[in-house]
């Protein structure tokens, strides 16, 4: 079994973590030994990428010099290129979706499209294609510590992000030559990482403030089940935030137009994110900041800077509230509260989530890893190294379609358990009607108008017919990665119309694949060497899972079917560590077709196992 | 054929055998929630992560219909819809129509959250008069609702033991039903309403 590598594809700083044996752990660079890899890509005119520590010295800032004078140094932005951080808050966003702050922070090609597109002298390039450097960078880190080649991975995400969010975050996963294998919720990650040693048994809130989001998780913690049962959040709030409060103190006295001078709103947001983290700790703290020919000198008290985010926190409490209700619970019903993200550091956040819980909350594991950690812990769910541990997780926002008079009709609603299901029979409202438009929307609000448009196709032709008497099955299908997949029906034509959709967000599956290819074109290997890899490995995977299926079901098939899955085994056996990537490629093809009725015949037996294993007399 | 009723069973499973529980109004919530885990612990796609396409498909599809289930049972209003659907039965036309039994409440009920909505944007005196008013109103129709789901589950276990008139049962159930769902749309009306004014006086102050 290849190794799932769990990564945690944060705001302001990216883990790689690991199974070892059957607890997770952090990878450290092996150079400098941080745990942690600065979200930070530096993007320069001629293509060159760095990201992390290297890309921070590129970002223009002001620079004291030896000789005493105050120089700007950096990439300048635009056509000189750019460093850009908190690419997080840019995914599956649209120019109109980004918060305003957003918005002006770096040179864009067109802000009116569904992507944003960073513009670095000639090139363009898209939030997925970024945040797959930092995913590369994560790769070579583990990688360079001799564990093996990274090819599959978890990655997790805000529990709050929405659909196009989360596509995005898989395409920068396959931008960076990785498998995807599942997406997880931050928190829910989080609460395996306590769950494998602190709490065994309960109900448990999970506070996850990070660099740019928030989210809240209300689980049910109960023999190895991790069951969510509610959540909420906010996609732009987090410790950036807090960041941008103090900058702006900071620079309050100079006029506009040098604040939003890069250089020196950079500058201070470096001292801005120092001074932080000395008020966890100190009552209060000198900021400076060294401009030329004027050095800004102001302190700051704990007491003040706590005034100055107290409003950011109880936007992040009046979530909470949301969440718990939506759980039916009080918040006296909570056994626990755990403080996940960095930015939980920060003493009022701790103080005040504590009084609202009425309860001391846990930390013990080191907020900025808990997330990477309990990727980790899911990669060994899914490998099977950790059988008795399994995540049962929510949407978190509604997934519905448009209908008449422009009213969002909700299929599936907030903090319902994935994987799901739900069929719906919709009608025509015109006589004669040939097709019908299918808007699929996402969000909590009364009007499509207000909803995020996740996709739009028609379906037809359909059979001509009175108003009312057609009648279009819509199907909505949640995967456990949280993305929905809708298929509809014409149920009168006696033919059937059926149309899957990928809701995306604005980028196509064709503009992804062209990325890929350009991605391998830079890359350090050639394609070709880069699919016979790719062949063998499915090569590899492919025999030992049917190895498992035939030692395990062989009773299930007869002895001409086992015979011509052997003999086909057998040849791909011998030509797998060959150098012919076709003939691997087509044998791997041939034997799936082969054993797609025996893996269909297993499932069925193990369904059968499961809905026999407790007959209906022994429960009722 | 179904064990407990003789009824067919649908060509895809239906909640209650998807669950492995015998087709019964009453069920024990531990009961139903013990059948849930045990089988999503065997079925769900995490188990076969590493597996060919096609089981992780047929995973996928179970575990959604097995969720599926376990919500919808899980609800005593839903179980109930969902049990006269399976013979027949269904609800959700009658349910548009407010039950006559609760005409005058439904109306009295709207009056005073349009009057909320109206002294909202006057002033705020009246606005908390009004606030405690409907918090009374809240309270009562939650009494009405906990009586409802009470006379609910008597009724279930009634059926459960066929012992009365069926096609009575299955009308009183009906009924019941549509007056629990009602009732639940009225409180979550007046939520909406209280929560929006508390919000909306938190920005006057």
């Amino acid at each position: 079994m290849a190794t799932i590598f769990g990564i945690d594809l944060g705001t302001t700083n990216s883990l790689i973590a690991v199974m070892d044996g059957d607890h997770p752990r952090v990878i450290a660079d092996p150079a400098t030994g941080n745990p942690l890899l600065p979200s930070v890509v530096a993007l320069e005119p001629d293509g060159s990428v760095a990201v992390g520590e290297k890309a921070i010295e590129l970002e223009p800032h002001l620079n004291v010099e030896r000789n005493g004078q105050i120089g700007a140094v950096g990439l300048a932005g635009g056509e000189y290129g750019a460093v850009v951080r908190s690419i997080k808050r840019y995914m599956g966003l649209g120019g109109q979706e980004l918060a305003p702050e957003d918005r002006h922070r770096y040179a864009f090609t067109d802000l009116s499209g569904p992507v944003v597109r960073f513009q670095i002298g000639s090139r363009t390039y898209t939030p997925p294609q970024i945040s797959a450097e930092i995913l590369r960078a994560l790769k070579n880190r583990a990688e360079a510590a001799n564990l093996g080649t990274v090819d599959k991975v978890v990655i997790t995400v805000p529990a709050y992000f929405n659909d196009g969010q989360r596509q995005a975050t898989k395409d920068a996963g396959r931008l960076a030559g990785l498998d995807v294998v599942r997406l997880v919720n931050e928190p829910t990650a989080a609460s395996l990482a306590y769950g494998l040693q602190k709490i065994a048994a309960g109900r448990v809130a999970v506070y996850d403030l990070g660099g740019g989001t928030f989210d809240i998780s209300i689980l049910s913690i109960k023999e190895g089940i991790f069951e969510v049962l509610a959540t909420n959040g906010d996609t732009h709030l987090g410790g950036d935030d807090m960041d941008r409060a103090l900058v702006e103190f900071i620079l309050a006295e100079l006029p506009e137009s040098l604040r939003v001078e890069r250089y020196i709103w950079n500058s201070a947001r470096r001292e801005a994110e120092a001074a932080k983290k000395r008020l966890s700790t100190a009552e209060s703290t000198d900021l400076v900041l060294e401009l030329p020919g004027h050095t800004i000198h102001k302190s700051l008290t704990r007491a003040e800077f706590e005034h100055m985010v107290n409003g950011l926190v109880t936007r992040t409490l009046e979530k909470c509230a949301m969440a718990l209700k939506d759980a039916g619970l009080k918040a006296s019903d909570v056994d626990a509260v755990v403080l996940v993200g960095g930015a939980t550091r920060v003493p009022l956040v701790r103080r005040r989530v504590e009084a609202f819980f009425g309860r001391e909350a846990l930390c013990s594991l080191d907020p900025d890893q808990v997330v990477a950690l309990g990727a980790a812990v899911q990669a060994g769910i899914l490998t099977g190294a950790r059988r008795d541990m399994l995540l049962l997780d929510v949407v978190p926002l509604s997934l519905g379609i448009e209908t008449m008079g422009g009213v969002m009709e909700r299929l599936i609603h907030r903090n319902t358990t994935i994987p799901t299901s739900v069929k719906e029979m919709f009608t025509t409202a015109v006589d004669n009607q040939t097709h019908v438009d299918i808007h699929v929307l996402q969000g909590e609000r009364e009007l499509a108008s207000d909803c995020r448009s996740l996709a739009r196709f028609k379906l037809g032709p359909i059979q001509p017919q009175p108003a009312g008497m057609a009648r279009i099955e819509v199907t909505f299908l949640i995967d456990a990665n949280g993305i929905l997949n809708v298929t509809a029906r014409d149920q009168r034509t006696g033919r059937e119309h059926s149309v899957d959709v990928k809701p995306s967000y604005g980028l196509t599956d064709e503009e992804i694949e062209r990325m890929l290819e350009e991605a391998l074109d830079l890359g350090e290997e050639d394609l070709s060497r880069r699919l016979l890899i790719q062949a063998r490995n499915d090569a590899e995977q492919i025999l030992a899972a049917l190895d498992k299926q035939l030692g395990e079901y062989g009773h299930l098939l007869d002895s001409a079917e086992r015979a011509g899955i052997e003999g086909l085994a057998g040849e791909l056996d011998r030509v797998r560590t060959g150098e012919d990537r076709e003939a691997i490629a087509r044998l791997v093809e041939e034997l799936n077709q082969a054993s797609t009725p025996f893996a269909q015949r297993i499932m069925d037996e193990a369904i059968r196992e499961a809905f026999e294993k407790k007959s209906v007399q022994e429960v009722s | 054929m179904c064990r407990d009723c003789g009824a067919p069973l649908a060509v895809e499973l239906d909640y209650f055998a998807a669950l492995g529980l015998p087709r019964r109004l009453t069920l024990d919530s531990r009961q139903l929630e013990s059948a849930y885990y045990e089988r999503g612990r065997r079925l769900h796609p995490d188990r076969f992560a590493t597996e060919p396409e096609a089981v992780r498909d047929a995973s996928l599809m179970s575990t959604a219909l097995l969720t599926r289930s376990y919500r919808t049972l899980r609800d005593p209003v839903n179980r109930g819809r969902y049990w006269l659907e399976l013979r027949g039965e269904k609800l959700s036309d009658d349910n548009k129509q407010v039950p006559a039994e609760l005409a005058e409440l439904v109306f009295e009920v709207q009056e005073e959250l349009a009057e909320l909505r109206g002294a909202a944007r006057r002033d705020r005196e009246s606005v908390n008069e009004l606030v405690t008013a409907l918090h009374e109103r809240r309270n009562a129709l939650q009494l009405s609702m906990d009586e409802a789901q009470e006379e609910l589950r008597k009724n279930f276990a009634k059926w459960d033991g066929q012992s009365a008139d069926s096609a009575k049962l299955s009308l009183n159930l009906k009924a019941i039903l549509s007056k629990v769902a009602y009732l639940r749309t009225l409180i979550r009306d007046v939520d909406r309403e209280l929560e929006s004014s508390a919000l909306a006086k938190d920005k006057i102050l």
